[in-house]
């Protein structure tokens, strides 16, 4: 887990970006399926045996389209604020103790990956600003504000585990879960920390920013077509990352009996990342201010009370 | 300060096209006018100078949901202005198709409705695969899906096939297990409540005042239905009672919509048990028709959307004025006022609950 | 019932205060020389309905019932874009057709397929 000689961590740099295209590829055939057989359909089924091939077919052709760029909207923001947003996840997912070798051990782990994940509210509203079409706006100020709402239940359920453990680092906290998962010690951290992260993610039953029938694709109305491709890999880093951060700290991260730790971090995390497609493909999406008031007198209360039972409890 | 925004003819919702032009508040809706008039066809004009028979075509373009409903209210008006009278049995066979017609019209409506609320068709797919099953049951007796064209003077095209009551009783009872399960997944859902509930909100005063009619009539609390106080065809004797519900707002409207399909099921199942043996054919469609003795008709139906009107001046073999009142029209006039003071959010949960056909409003 | 024109307001306002007050629809019927205009009315008491009738000679304009009835505004919209009648008493926009200045009213009889295809 430590950085090696400078081939190691090369080797380290590739493998983990082939984990994320991975995961992001299989992650996106497996929600395209999933919603469809909800929806009594089939889904992908013609390219590939069961679609596979299906994404990669999509991505292909939104490459080769030509990017479009509005009249009314600022050129410089808009073309890098996507590509800053899709850098800015990857570079998350890279701060994230792998094990078995991969992945890089800060002790400062936790800290680190919530202040730079409070960047993607920034760009989000900069990309949606930056297109000069109302719509763009409407939907990346939603963004924002309800960031805001959620920004503060998610860090500090994420600090009640930190404060158990002692440590902000990552590799640390798996450690510690290696008698008991943090799931069973503090149920009411891992609800809160689950449903503040799908609204991070903007996830249903938080996808304010695509509201279809509203707003139609929201800050992503006016992006091009190579920036849509983009877009997509965003979305399904983003969640390859909260799914990841869900099972690091609370559900034991590599650790478990018999298989190498790799394989347990993921299965960990595509049972999460089912969970929330499932959770996609059966809700009703809410309003906005409803939303703001679930997170601010529900979550908020829920994640303080947690933390000082956390303390009172298990912190001498 | 106050926005204007453009909810454009082309939605993502399947409203049909209709162009609304919205006066925003910050979120409070201060006006909203509709533009209407991108699906007129003239169909009041087109009739005046076709046939008599040849306009049931006409009249079924007008509403692609239900177009069983219109049909029937037009051949209803023709029968009553030639004198002829339909048969017992077919008076039965009509009761059935039309209230089928209605299960698969507030079928769709509920499926465009959580389509609106944003359930991202999940909602959508499943109530169309019912609706579906009607529509193939609807193919074995009438031969097509859409657009039928089955209503002829004095009765019905062809008559029901040996074995309907068996299919049309499995049907009925795959729909009931299926209407519980949708009333128990919808309204125990705190999101479908809040979304629902105390929005768009239409008094009774208001609602007798601007005009509307069926289901967003009676969900404010108007006892008033075709069906019970201008009763046609076997309404009277199957024991018909209309569904009512007081608070106004779309929850009530949907109920409305919810229990309406239900008291049809009862409908057709009394029908299928009462229904007289006897011929049900109609006369065949010849250009000519026969001699007309009314110089002026006024017929009223009960339409999945509301109360439709025909009223017509006869000339000998066309009418020299055709007059239709669609529901949806009228309807749509009281957006305005439903909607004044809401959230924008709320717009599409109120245009939903409202049930609009298009095609309705323009004719 | 028949009535004349000038006594259509006072009419309806007798018939919406006996319970009357659930318009059904405005509508109108061609005769060449003359428009009759049908007004349909409903009480939603004892369910009654009554048709007020009243003839219009070609180019005379039509009062307005907004204030008795409020479900008079899209139907004399609508009236007054088809047969071409004016309404007195308040301003009518177009509802259903585009771009039909200068043309001839629609349901008229002396309306010719094609015409609107010619200037406008």
């Amino acid at each position: 887990m430590l950085i090696g000689s400078v081939e190691k961590l090369i080797i380290e740099v590739i493998a983990v970006f082939i984990l994320i295209v991975f995961f992001d590829y299989i992650f996106g055939w497996l929600e395209r399926k999933t919603i469809a057989k909800a929806q009594l359909r089939h889904g992908p089924t013609y390219l590939g045996k069961f679609g596979i091939l299906q994404n990669l077919a999509d991505i292909l052709k939104l490459l080769t389209k030509e990017n479009v760029i509005p009249k009314n909207a600022d050129k410089l923001i808009f073309s890098t604020a996507p590509l800053l947003l899709l850098a800015l996840f990857i570079f998350l997912v890279y701060l994230l103790p792998f094990p078995n070798g991969l992945g890089i051990d800060i002790s400062i782990g936790l800290l680190a990956v919530f202040v730079l994940l409070s960047f993607s509210p920034l760009l989000i509203f900069l990309t949606g600003a930056a297109s000069g079409n109302k719509f763009s706006l409407i939907s990346a100020q939603r963004s924002v504000i309800m960031s805001l709402a959620y920004e503060i239940p998610l860090i500090l359920s994420a600090a009640a585990v930190a404060l158990y453990a002692g440590s902000f680092n990552i590799a640390n906290i798996v450690y510690s879960q290696a008698k008991i998962p943090f799931i069973a010690l503090m149920p009411i951290g891992f609800f809160v920390f689950f449903i503040a992260m799908l609204a991070e993610l903007e996830r249903p039953p938080f996808d304010l920013r695509e509201a279809d029938s509203e707003l139609i694709a929201g800050w992503l109305v006016d992006v091009g077509a190579p920036y849509y491709a983009m877009a997509l890999f965003v979305d399904y880093t983003r969640m390859f990352l909260g799914s990841l951060l869900i099972s690091l700290l609370f559900l034991g991260g590599w650790l478990g009996p018999y298989l190498p730790g790799l394989i347990w971090l993921l299965i960990k995390v595509f049972v999460v990342a089912v969970v929330i497609v499932i959770i996609r493909a059966t809700t009703v999406r809410m309003r906005l201010d409803r939303l703001m008031r679930f997170g601010w007198f529900w979550l908020l209360p829920l994640a303080v009370l947690n933390i000082i039972f956390t303390f009172m409890l298990f912190v001498k | 300060m106050l926005t204007r925004i453009n909810v454009g003819p082309i939605h993502p919702s399947t409203h049909g096209v209709l162009r609304l032009v919205v006066t925003l508040d910050g979120d409070t809706i201060v006006d909203v006018e509709p533009h209407i008039g991108f699906l007129h066809r003239g169909v009041e004009k087109l009739a005046e100078n076709r046939m008599y028979m040849q306009n049931e075509g006409y009249m079924e373009k007008i509403d692609y949901v239900a177009p069983m409903a219109y049909s029937d209210l037009y051949v209803a008006a023709l029968e009553e202005a030639m004198g002829i009278h339909p048969s017992e049995r077919a008076k039965y066979v009509r009761l059935i198709l039309l209230e089928f017609q209605r299960i698969a019209s507030h079928l769709l409506w509920l499926g465009t409705f959580c389509n609106d609320l944003g359930l991202m068709f999940t909602m959508f797919t499943w109530t169309l695969k019912d609706r579906d099953l009607i529509l193939n049951l609807l193919q074995d007796v009438t031969g097509s899906r859409m657009f039928y064209v089955n209503m002829r003077l004095g009765g019905v095209s062809i008559d029901l096939p040996p074995n309907f009551e068996e299919h049309a009783n499995k049907l009925l009872d795959y729909l009931e297990k299926r209407f519980k399960e949708y009333e128990a997944f919808l309204e125990k859902n705190p999101v479908f409540i809040e979304r629902t509930k105390g929005v768009g909100v239409l008094k009774r005063e208001d609602a007798i005042a601007l005009g509307v009619t069926g289901p967003v009539l009676r969900a404010s609390g108007v006892n008033f239905d075709v069906r019970k106080d201008y009763a046609y065809y076997a309404y009277e004797k199957l024991h018909f009672i209309p569904q009512i519900q007081t608070k106004g707002d779309s929850f009530a409207r949907y109920k409305v919509r919810m229990q309406e399909m239900k008291e049809s099921i009862k409908l057709i199942r009394n029908a299928l048990k009462l229904m007289p043996e006897g011929d049900a054919l109609g006369m065949p469609i010849k250009l000519i028709s026969p001699p007309v003795k009314e110089s002026e008709v006024i017929v009223r139906r009960e339409l999945p959307r509301g109360e439709g009107m025909i009223f017509m001046v006869t000339d000998k073999q066309r009418p020299y004025r055709l007059s239709l009142r669609t529901p949806a029209f009228i309807n749509l006039s009281a957006l305005k006022q439903i909607a004044k003071g809401a959230s924008y959010a709320d717009l599409f949960s109120i245009l939903g609950s409202l049930d609009l056909v298009m095609a309705d409003v323009d004719r | 019932m028949k009535i004349n024109k000038e006594e259509l307001i006072e009419k309806l306002r007798e018939l919406s205060s006996k319970g009357y007050n659930y318009l059904v629809k405005i509508t109108a019927v061609d005769y060449i020389d003359h428009l009759e205009v049908i007004y349909f009315i409903r009480n939603m008491q004892n369910k009654k309905e009554e048709n007020v009738r009243l003839d219009l000679k070609n180019g005379e304009s039509l009062p307005t019932v907004l204030e008795i009835y409020k479900a008079a505004d899209y139907y004399e919209r609508e009236l007054s874009e088809m047969f071409g009648i004016a309404i007195e008493g308040r301003e009518v926009k177009r509802l259903l057709l585009e771009k039909w200045d200068g043309l001839e009213a629609p349901l008229r009889k002396s309306f010719q397929w094609g015409s609107e295809y010619k200037s406008g």
